[in-house]
């Protein structure tokens, strides 16, 4: 035998010849691809977009090329001279949290405080309305200093530029209304819970805010001498300063937080449009196996004139590559150009430019993700090819029943998908996460797989109804070749994966907008002086409506050692990061606090005065593995303070009542500088009253409305939860496309039956209700499995990642049952009137 | 791989021993072929006449490597087909068998003289096309070569098919009611060029067909019937064995 086997050469030619047939039947394949990978595309772009902007504009983010960060206490002398001497120059500005006031008015607002020097910034320009400059508007005219704010201030306190408004214990004039602060995102590195003013460093001296103990950040920012190395100087700074308390952050990682939650952020989003990419999977499945029902004619005949097997199956293979390759290139384009359009939304919210230049990087991963999608959904069906007999072209032999393809199909598929789930965990920052989503998305494919056998069988052991359209609806689910299984995967999926994200959306803002108030209180107070908290006490209780005054010492400190080892080191959870990541607010106790209860140890006595103690919650234990005995040193207003653990609290955290992480015994720092933190319960008529009276009073306590707090949050999770819906949709419009194209391939078996069953003297009338019941049951069924697997999914995400208490959101699954029957009805019914239309004659001379 | 170059000289080319075919269907195995023993010598021209349903096209099939025997012997230019796989069959037809069929079965998406490169791509050959050619000239379609089997007509269609079933140069050519399907001029045409062609090219012509005229053209005839073969050798029809 001529073992001159045809090369890959021919299956090219052939498969190029074979593709001038059009892209006839493949535009659901098409869409499925560029959808998914658009999805993935335009998540991973617009992220690196906003990532390399953060690099690109690194120093102006961070406002300098070192940044040196220490709570309460300026630099010392020594400090500021060895800065001044090895850089070019450098600026010194504070941020803080309090209260500012209308002039001689009853508003107020919580506001974020930022005293700067005449040499800020040194990087990028503050961007003030109407051209005003920084430089002139901050100082002192007429002896009133000067402040420029963000729009919201003026809108709070009804007031215009040029009116005054009264931080601490002075009037200051609104010169200028900020546009765009260079260093917003880069400052400290906190979450915002008001609106910014911006004053001179020097007036802050006589606003009486810079107390011992109050909250006050000093910020140093850095730019260094000419061909001086980054590193390098750091390295000097730590030689020189061994002990020094600051936190130290160059430009290159100008803004970790933000980094952090576009990390974050992007790898959920790739997630959900990977799911998008998998439901596309199952239209690009139906596709293959549609598209090969119309060649097994052609099949058979060059299995007949001598092509191999193999050739036969590259001659398609390389067809549906080529077409994946245009689906995926359609994909890609649309996911590049998101970068453009989301700078132009973001614009508002982030304070620096999104680098705009092609990331080919998150390009060529989506399109890894479209190839390897396309390869697992398609070598299965494509392998179908060995089945076709040349014989059939003598006689019709091909079965639709479901044989297993040959091994090395079945290898190909398994190791491309094995492929994937590398390429999803292994482009993760958050291994876990992703490992949970991999095993997540295997096991509700095999769930959908397996219900929708299970749909098959029933419907074939039910027995047969009277009502002919019920019967006929039933025997259409489960007839050979049915698309059931496929449409229940694909449309399910995407259900599911809506009913998931609605759910966990849904409880989260139950969370903090229904149980906290009941229990929460309706005010914080910080910065409250150790000489104020009897007259801040004896105020309180003159107010009508406050009731539940609570205060607790209040000092912040930074774990600079766990069981002698730098922390970082002792890390055991990755997840319990943000213990050590900068200052931790810090308290001291007598007595235990209420409504904490001990899991292990004793709590101190009352009287106890030897070596400090500390109480620490259950989550330090679980992330550094440390129990009662073992020891902690904190760095508390710059001195470290060695303390052994007594016990192991549990709290719940959304009791919203003032609880820490670490709890000291009362000694030795009831002796040391601290403020207080307080919190008041008020009915709602109340609530004006007291800021009114509080911020007149005590204008240097910080007053914040847990009721505004949770609005920003709320507003903040609203704005993620737009994004996660929008990409989440995707998965849904996905599963639609594929229950499209379903419905599109069995538009010839309809308007076959219809035909028959017209000739039979049905009406249009029970046509139109046989099929409706076929689709209303098939989406109701796939509906029905899609809310229950979404709120395990959802409930096991609440109450397993989130440790939250799950509440049932049956707008969830009512939404996803209406939508889903919707989608399934109109787009049957859709099918079915155009099948309806059909004239019998032509279809019956034919037949 | 050629007739003359490539296989084992046989003094019969197909040569058949017992074939049975039992096909399974939903209402139990159906016997298609029960027990057939045919030779075929090399250069023959045989008829295969039976009413439908006798068994015609699966001994055809049989003989082409299509189908596989439930029990017995095939034996086609020299090789014994029940021992090979579906691969190696493949690549026997590609270099031993053409086949004409009825409904002529040319790939829609490649234009005649594509469809008619196809086995010698398969085969290798780098003067495929050039041989592609040739072929279409034979059949007086050397102006039709870039045209779409859409664009033909359907004697047209049939001569490409022919032209591909004999661009290999195949020692068996093998025809399912090539006619079946044409007008009775047009039918005629795709005949005589059948007839030519096979002998000029030395090939071994099996025809189904159900004109009995036509059958009568051919050296020796076969009836199948019910699964068995009735072998009319012995009853020469006029002008039998001397095609055209």
């Amino acid at each position: 035998m001529n073992a001159d086997y045809p090369k890959l050469r021919v299956a090219f030619a052939l498969a190029r010849r074979e593709l001038r047939g059009g892209l006839r039947g493949f535009r659901i394949f098409l869409a499925c691809l560029a959808l998914g990978v658009a999805a993935i595309a335009s998540v991973q772009s617009v992220s690196s977009s906003i990532l390399q902007g953060l690099r690109d504009d690194g120093q102006v983010i961070l406002g300098g090329d070192i940044s040196l960060r220490q709570l309460y206490l300026e630099l010392n002398e020594d400090q500021l001279a060895y800065i001044d001497r090895s850089t070019e120059i450098y600026t010194h500005f504070t941020e803080m949290r309090t209260m500012a006031r209308q002039e001689g008015g009853e508003k107020s607002t919580l506001i974020e405080l930022k005293g700067v020097d005449e040499r800020y910034p040194l990087f990028g320009r503050m961007e003030l309305e109407q051209g005003v400059e920084l430089s002139g508007a901050l100082g002192k005219q007429g002896g009133i200093w000067g402040a420029v704010v963000e729009p919201p201030i003026l809108e709070r306190l009804g007031v215009k530029p040029g009116a005054r408004i009264r931080i601490g214990d002075i009037d200051y004039e609104i010169r200028g209304i900020i546009k765009r602060e260079p260093d917003r995102v880069g400052g400290g590195g906190r979450f915002g819970l008001g609106p910014r003013a911006m004053v001179s460093l020097d007036s802050l001296d006589d606003t009486g805010l810079l107390r011992t103990g109050s909250l006050v950040y000093h910020h140093y920012r850095l730019k260094l001498l000419p061909g001086k190395d980054i590193d390098d100087y750091q390295a000097d700074l730590k030689t020189a300063f061994p002990a020094a308390n600051w936190r130290v952050r160059d430009f290159r990682n100008a803004s970790p937080t933000v980094e952090r939650m576009v990390d974050r952020l992007t790898l959920f989003l790739t997630l959900v449009g990977l799911t998008a990419l998998l439901v596309g999977g199952v239209g690009v499945s139906n596709a293959v196996k549609a598209y090969l029902d119309t060649k097994l004619g052609t099949i058979a005949m060059l299995k007949c004139v001598g092509a191999p097997n193999r050739t036969v199956f590259q001659i398609y293979m390389l067809q549906i590559l080529v077409l994946a390759g245009a689906g995926i290139g359609v994909g890609l384009v649309l996911g590049a150009m998101v970068p453009p359009l989301a700078a132009l939304l973001l614009k508002e919210m982030l304070p620096f430019n999104l680098s705009l230049t092609a990331h080919p990087g998150p390009l060529l991963l989506s399109a890894l993700f479209g190839l390897l999608v396309t390869i697992v959904f398609s070598v299965w069906p494509l392998a179908r090819v060995h089945q076709v007999p040349a014989a059939a072209l003598f006689r019709d032999t091909v079965s639709h029943s479901a044989v297993w393809p040959r091994p090395v199909y079945v290898v190909m598929t398994v190791i491309s998908a094995i492929l994937l789930a590398v390429l999803a965990i292994g482009t993760a920052d958050n291994l876990r996460f992703a490992v949970w989503f991999v095993a997540g998305a295997a096991i509700t494919m095999l769930i959908f797989r397996l219900a929708a056998w299970a749909i098959l069988r029933a419907t074939a052991l039910l027995r047969r109804p009277r009502h002919p359209g019920l019967r006929l609806a039933l025997a259409n689910l489960q007839r050979p070749g049915a698309s059931t299984a496929n449409v229940v995967l694909s449309l399910g999926l995407g259900l599911t994966v809506l009913v998931a994200i609605i759910s966990i959306e849904g409880n989260m803002s139950r969370q903090v907008r229904e149980s906290i108030p009941e229990q929460a209180p309706a005010f914080f107070f910080i910065d409250i002086q150790s000489e104020q908290i009897s007259s801040f006490e004896h105020a309180m209780e003159g107010i009508d409506g406050v009731e539940g005054f609570e205060k607790v010492p209040y000092f912040r400190g930074r774990i600079v050692s766990i069981k002698g080892l730098p922390p970082e080191e002792a890390l055991l959870d990755p997840q319990y990061e943000w213990m050590i990541r900068g200052d931790r607010g810090l308290s001291y106790a007598a007595q235990k606090p209420e409504n904490t209860t001990l899991v292990e140890g004793e709590w101190w006595a009352d009287d106890y005065a030897g070596p400090p103690l500390i109480s620490i919650h259950r989550d330090v234990n679980k992330g550094f593995g440390v129990g009662v005995g073992d020891s902690i040193t904190l760095n508390v207003l710059g001195r470290d303070i060695k303390a052994r653990i007594a016990n192991i609290r549990e709290l719940d955290w959304t009791s919203m009542q003032i609880n820490f992480a670490i709890m000291f015994s009362p000694e030795p720092l009831r002796n040391a500088p601290h403020t207080y933190i307080a919190t008041i319960g008020s009915t709602a008529p109340g609530e004006e009253k007291v800021q009114r009276e509080l911020t007149r009073r005590f204008p240097n306590i910080t007053v914040i409305r847990i009721k505004d707090a949770l609005d920003r949050v709320n507003d903040i999770l609203g704005k993620i939860g737009t994004a996660v819906r929008s990409i989440a949709s995707v998965t849904l419009i996905a599963g639609t496309l594929v229950l499209a194209g379903a419905i599109a391939a069995g538009h010839r078996r309809r308007v076959y039956d219809s035909v028959v069953l017209k000739v039979l003297g049905a009406t249009r009338r029970d046509i139109l209700q046989a099929f409706l019941l076929e689709y209303g049951l098939l989406g109701l069924l796939t509906a029905a499995i899609a809310a229950l697997i979404g709120s395990l999914t959802a409930w096991a995400v609440v109450t397993r990642v989130m440790e939250a208490s799950w509440t049932f959101v049956p707008s969830a699954v009512i939404a996803t049952v209406v939508l889903c029957t919707a989608i399934t009805l109109g787009l049957g019914f859709l099918g079915t009137w155009r099948a309806l239309g059909q004239k019998a004659a032509p279809l019956l001379r034919n037949e | 791989m050629t007739a003359s170059a490539g296989y084992p000289q046989q003094d019969n080319i197909v040569e058949l021993g017992g074939v049975h075919v039992t096909l399974a269907s939903s209402a139990g195995p159906v016997q298609i072929l029960r027990g057939i023993d045919l030779q075929i010598e090399t250069g023959e021209t045989v008829s295969v006449v039976g009413p439908s349903g006798a068994g015609k096209s699966t001994m055809m099939m049989i003989m082409a490597g299509l189908e596989r025997p439930s029990s017995g012997s095939v034996r086609v230019a020299g090789y014994e087909l029940t021992r090979m796989d579906e691969d190696a069959l493949a690549l026997f037809r590609r270099d031993h068998v053409g086949i004409v069929f009825q409904a002529f079965h040319l790939i829609p998406t490649m234009t005649a003289l594509e469809n008619v490169a196809i086995p010698l791509e398969f085969a290798g050959r780098k003067d495929a096309f050039d041989r592609a050619r040739d072929e279409l000239v034979a059949v007086g379609l050397g102006h039709r070569l870039t045209h779409y089997p859409s664009q033909l007509s359907g004697g047209e269609q049939q001569r490409v098919a022919l032209a591909r079933a004999l661009a290999p140069q195949p020692a068996l050519l093998l025809a399912d009611e090539p006619t079946g399907n044409l007008d009775g001029e047009t039918g005629g045409q795709i005949i005589e060029l059948m007839f030519e062609l096979s002998t000029l090219r030395k090939a071994t012509l099996v025809l189904i067909t159900h004109d009995m005229k036509l059958a009568g053209r051919c050296r020796r005839n076969i009836q199948v019937s019910d699964g068995l073969v009735i072998d009319r050798a012995s009853e020469q029809y006029p002008g039998a064995g001397s095609p055209g």
